[in-house]
């Protein structure tokens, strides 16, 4: 299967159990949404699943790799791209750089790769240079190419963000929240964005955890409801926004 | 074995100018989470103060003394006043106030080495009377040492177990938002732990001045003592500074046994780096390191 | 003139120590207490090679950075799994304990009594003992060196470096090993500083261990703080700064008794400024966090 599977994943911290008993897939060529409660353990998913945090016990396989016990730098080489919550651009680094960033592979990044294949680094800077200017048109930041990061705005960096994960040629996304804080003009655009990367490349697998429903209904085809570190309903998206349980824990009503 | 019991007594004086060192040191440290290099300077304000005292002005040594101390405990809460809160205001990080202090250090102690000269001055004239316990001899400052260094110990720990103010200034090391937003005198606060760690360094620096003397370098030696006693022991564990100061001290001891005087540093630091690498919470901290990897 | 190209000596020597210091603190954003520690090993390590196995000045520099970059390695696989403070104090502790050694360890390095007699070095037959010479000698390694480091700067290692200190979890997240990244960057930094105590011991023709002790390593960071870091600017704004200023104390007719002590206080009402004002150095690119 190529998409993300976990199996019976549970993790502890201290006595408390944060993720009880979890058991999810995730297909490629859709969106799926992942939402519930504060405390839920959505976040707490995701840094299992990139290796922050190691399961005590199940498996988390990607594209038929187990990459349960791994660290994160190599759940990334692995295909898993991360759009945190709370955005982490590269501050001092400038709009141009941070995209650049996430395009070279690791063994370009060694002390000896300029001296020893100088010709191949030449041809490679090119090509990510034309690369990363693809992506600052595509989230609409290139006029802020030489600007430094920390001088954008909350919204332009959440863009800068995506357009670094685009970047990375992932083909699992694991989108933590990419609209909080982003006024409605935004949210459009990011909704836009999102539509396109799933619309262009089918093989993609998309994990969006999100507060907002409307985000939810407008791009997620199907739903996992978490609550109390559980999975407490999957299926699709108005089934499950649809339901009666769901809408008295999670959403009041 | 005499001479090993001998030693173990040298290391038990030893361990009480250490804790003080500590516990000075370790107060800032824990309620503000940065390390105050500029620690070693209040160290040897305290001495060079009564230096001046003595020999400038011609005060007696015991008013002096006194005078010293106050004159540490002005200069500590000075230097937060004028560096520290000002920077932590600007939204400064652990790393630039570190930075500030190494270079109030560096500002302070050349300021009494022009001062002073940068030879080793001794407080007190003549030899130190020495006295016979048994089969052990113990010198009159050894015994001031020890009695100074742990009634200064347990008192303040008394202290603070009783004290709510001393419980807030504890509790400013955790949550330091708390303490605001439980409308506690910060600055209050702030001003008494800068007091406090200026008493315990400008004691341990008369103490030790008063035996060995003191030259304006001396200073990061005293503070990466009782840096290394906090860290040791564990920064958030009060009698974990004292242990450490307790280990530091008897493994010199042993050493200057087997092997020299000189190597002092190498088990300092090599406790250091042993600690940090197998329980970086310190040897008797409870809590875990925040986790993972 | 003899007296001004000594200096040009020194800011060459101490170019190279920031310079690759840099690569660490600027680029890594690790604050380290230890570059006098590599400055020292390089000095000894080319010394005892020149002055024991006879054998001359580029094949000693280059079989000590060798042993430095080595040492860098093994230091530097437990030492890069702190950070921030815990990363400072373990720098420190290195730099104590090796200090310690080369200063007691007298059958090996003579201690304080120190090495004298240092050869000049001698390249292709020809002897670099006068000044000029040993100033040609070392803007020739300082060219190279800085050459080399500036590529190493602009690669896409260096970006990965960057990204690493500004924020380590995202920059893992894109698949960058922190283990890998920094190591590579202490070590080279290492090495860079073994080169300078190899230049270091050759021109002063006569080392001991207390040219390298914790207050050089203060001194080494202090230039790239004042200077700024995470740039090819800043080094050298830094290294300059720093040692021009107590000549320019000294012409400022300053008493060479106290000279010593108010450059000191300079420097550190200087950093205490800085910090207050520009936490990124004259120059700098990265504000130390």
């Amino acid at each position: 299967m190529d998409g993300l599977k976990i199996k019976k994943v549970s993790k502890h911290i201290n006595g408390l159990k944060l993720i009880d008993n979890v058991t999810a897939s995730f297909l490629p060529g859709r969106i799926t949404a992942l939402i519930g409660p504060n405390g839920a353990g959505k976040t707490t998913l995701f840094h299992l699943i990139t290796g922050e945090l190691f399961a005590d016990t199940g498996d988390i396989t990607y594209k038929e790799s187990n990459i349960t016990a791994l660290p994160p730098y190599k759940v990334a080489r692995n295909g898993v791209g991360r759009l945190f919550q709370d955005v982490r651009v590269f501050e001092n680094l400038s709009v141009f750089d941070n995209v650049a960033s996430a395009c070279y592979d690791y063994q370009s990044e060694t002390p000896w790769f300029p001296f020893l294949k100088a010709n191949k680094m030449r041809a490679l800077n090119k090509k990510i240079s034309e690369k990363v200017a693809f992506y600052l048109d595509f989230v609409g930041l290139s006029d802020m190419k030489e600007s430094p990061a920390h001088s954008l705005s909350y919204g332009q960096q959440k863009l800068l963000a995506i357009a670094r994960l685009l970047a990375g040629g992932y083909s699992l996304l694991l989108l933590d929240e990419p609209t909080s804080g982003l006024n409605p003009v935004m949210i459009k655009k990011v909704l836009g964005l999102l539509e396109r990367i799933v619309n262009e490349k089918k093989n993609k697998t998309i994990i969006l955890v999100e507060h907002d429903m409307g985000v939810v209904t407008e791009v997620a085809d199907w739903v996992y409801f978490m609550n109390e570190g559980r999975i407490a309903f999957f299926g699709r998206t108005d089934h499950v926004l649809g339901d009666k349980e769901v809408r008295e824990i999670y959403l009041g009503l | 074995m005499t001479l090993l019991l001998q030693l173990l007594l040298n290391a038990i004086v030893n361990a009480s100018v250490y804790s003080l060192l500590a516990v000075g040191f370790g107060l800032v440290y824990r309620s503000m989470r940065f390390f105050h290099i500029a620690y070693g300077a209040v160290y040897i304000i305290a001495s060079y103060a009564v230096i001046y005292g003595m020999d400038s002005i011609g005060i007696p040594l015991y008013l002096s003394l006194g005078a010293g101390l106050l004159i540490g405990v002005l200069a500590g809460i000075a230097m937060d006043r004028a560096v520290y809160l000002p920077l932590e205001r600007r939204g400064a990080s652990t790393a630039v106030l570190f930075i500030a202090s190494l270079g109030l250090y560096i500002l302070i102690v050349n300021f009494i080495a022009l001062m002073f000269g940068n030879e080793v001055k001794i407080l007190s004239r003549g030899m130190e009377p020495s006295f016979q316990m048994g089969s052990f001899v113990i010198t009159r400052m050894q015994g001031i040492q020890f009695l100074t260094g742990w009634i200064f110990v347990i008192v303040f720990w008394l202290i603070i177990r009783k004290n709510t103010f001393m419980k807030g200034i504890w509790a400013m090391g955790e949550t330091p938002a708390l303490v605001m937003a439980l409308g506690l005198p910060y600055r209050a606060m702030r001003t008494a732990v800068f007091m406090l760690s200026s008493v315990f360094a400008g004691t341990a620096s008369i103490l030790t001045a008063l035996d060995v003397g003191i030259d304006p370098h001396v200073g990061m030696q005293a503070l990466l003592t009782g840096a290394v006693a906090v860290i040791v022991g564990g920064v958030d564990v009060f009698w974990g500074w004292i242990a450490g100061a307790l280990i530091l001290a008897i493994l010199q001891s042993i050493a200057v046994w087997q092997f020299s005087a000189r190597w002092n540093d190498l088990i300092t630091f090599g406790i250091l780096i042993a600690v940090l690498l197998f329980r970086p919470q310190g040897l008797f901290s409870p809590r875990k390191r925040r986790e993972e990897r | 003139m003899n007296y001004i190209l000594h200096l040009l000596i020194m800011i060459g020597i101490y170019l190279i120590l920031s310079y690759g210091l840099n690569l660490v603190v600027g680029f890594g954003g690790l604050l380290s207490l230890c570059q006098a520690v590599f400055y020292g090993i390089g000095a000894y390590a080319s010394t005892l090679l020149m002055m024991k196995t006879g054998i001359s000045f580029v094949p000693a520099i280059f079989i000590s950075m060798v042993i430095t970059g080595l040492f860098a390695l093994i230091v530097g696989v437990p030492a890069l799994r702190f950070r921030g403070d815990s990363f400072v104090l373990v720098t420190l502790g290195l730099q104590m304990i090796v200090f310690t050694i080369l200063y007691n360890w007298v059958d090996f390095t003579r201690g304080p009594y120190g090495i004298p007699g240092i050869p000049r070095p001698v390249i292709a037959g020809y002897k670099f003992s006068a000044l000029h010479d040993y100033l040609l000698l070392v803007a020739v390694f300082l060219v190279i060196i800085i050459g080399i480091l500036f590529i190493i700067y602009k690669s896409p290692f260096g970006l990965a470096v960057k990204a690493l200190r500004d924020d380590e979890m995202a920059a893992e997240g894109l698949g960058k090993s922190p283990v890998h990244l920094f190591l590579y960057a202490f070590v080279i930094s290492g090495m860079v500083a073994s080169l300078s105590g190899g230049l270091y011991a050759t021109y002063v023709t006569y080392i001991d261990p207390t040219s390298f002790t914790l207050d050089e390593s203060i001194f080494i960071l202090a230039i790239l703080l004042v200077g700024g870091t995470g740039n090819r600017i800043g080094p050298f704004i830094g290294t300059v700064f720093m040692i021009l200023l107590p000549e320019a104390l000294r012409f400022l007719g300053l008493p060479d008794t106290v000279a010593p002590n108010v450059r000191q206080m300079i420097y550190g009402l200087t950093l205490i400024v800085l910090m207050f004002f520009r936490p990124q150095g004259i120059a700098g690119e990265y504000k130390v966090q």
